[in-house]
């Protein structure tokens, strides 16, 4: 796993925050709906993406991202690491996994301005509904230490190792 | 903190990316692969995806 801390001196410390972005879905109850989005690109064989809002989601195992992106780097799906079936939004999904580079920019979506990890991305076929990755624990919540509130109505990403910092280390290895 | 408000109003049933800071729509297009490549490169601007109909069920997780 790469663990490089930053790709370019002049970033920003961390944390990075992020405010949460209202979802175009209909309202719930008569309000706008607000969720957890980072920004984030995919990288691979010299290729990128442009810069996506990312969904962090803490139940869900895996990243998962639109079969589109894969295409978009370049990436042969055929010659894949493995398959899953997710359940997603009451739906089954096959996921085809390829280990990529998973870039998160700071929270104004500068291109330049991002930090790197390794991260194995399953990518679904014809899934080009609203936002087209979701963040979940292997590959980003493994990477970094997330925090998000809808009371602050932000979400904040440092480094991993922060949690154990500020809590103590509670799983060894 | 704000959250990012958006009017997402005239653009159901396209692909979007809005500016970061503001959050208003600065590229739409019927083809995902089209609002992609617009928005390739540009600083400050993230790719959403599709904006749904009126009516459709809010999503847990994607679908």
């Amino acid at each position: 796993m790469s663990r490089s801390p930053s790709v370019l001196p002049e970033l920003a410390p961390l944390p990075w925050l992020y405010p949460y972005r209202e979802d175009p879905y209909a309202t719930r109850l008569g309000g706008p709906v607000f969720r957890p989005f980072v920004e984030i690109s995919l990288a691979h064989g010299g290729e990128s993406t442009t810069v996506l809002d990312g969904l962090v989601d803490t139940g869900a195992d895996a990243i998962l991202a639109s079969d589109l992106l894969a295409e978009q780097l370049g990436i042969d799906l055929s010659d894949h690491e493995g398959e899953t079936p997710h359940a997603v939004g009451g739906r089954v999904l096959t996921a085809r996994y390829k280990t990529i580079s998973l870039r998160l920019h700071s929270g104004d979506a500068e291109v330049s301005a991002y930090r790197e990890r390794e991260a194995q991305v399953g990518f679904v076929q014809g899934w080009h509904s609203y936002s087209f990755v979701l963040l979940g624990s292997v590959g980003f919540l493994d990477r970094w230490t997330v925090t998000a509130s809808r009371f602050a109505q932000a979400v904040a990403v440092e480094d991993r190792d922060v949690f154990d910092e500020r809590f103590g280390t509670i799983l060894s290895t | 903190m704000e959250p990012i408000r958006t009017d997402f109003k005239g653009y159901e049933g396209q692909f979007v990316a809005m500016d970061a800071r503001t959050g208003k729509i600065v590229i739409a297009d019927k083809d995902p692969r089209v609002a992609l490549k617009k928005a390739k490169g540009r600083n400050h601007v993230v790719f959403r995806g599709r904006v749904p109909y009126p009516n459709e069920p809010i999503p847990v997780g994607l679908a």
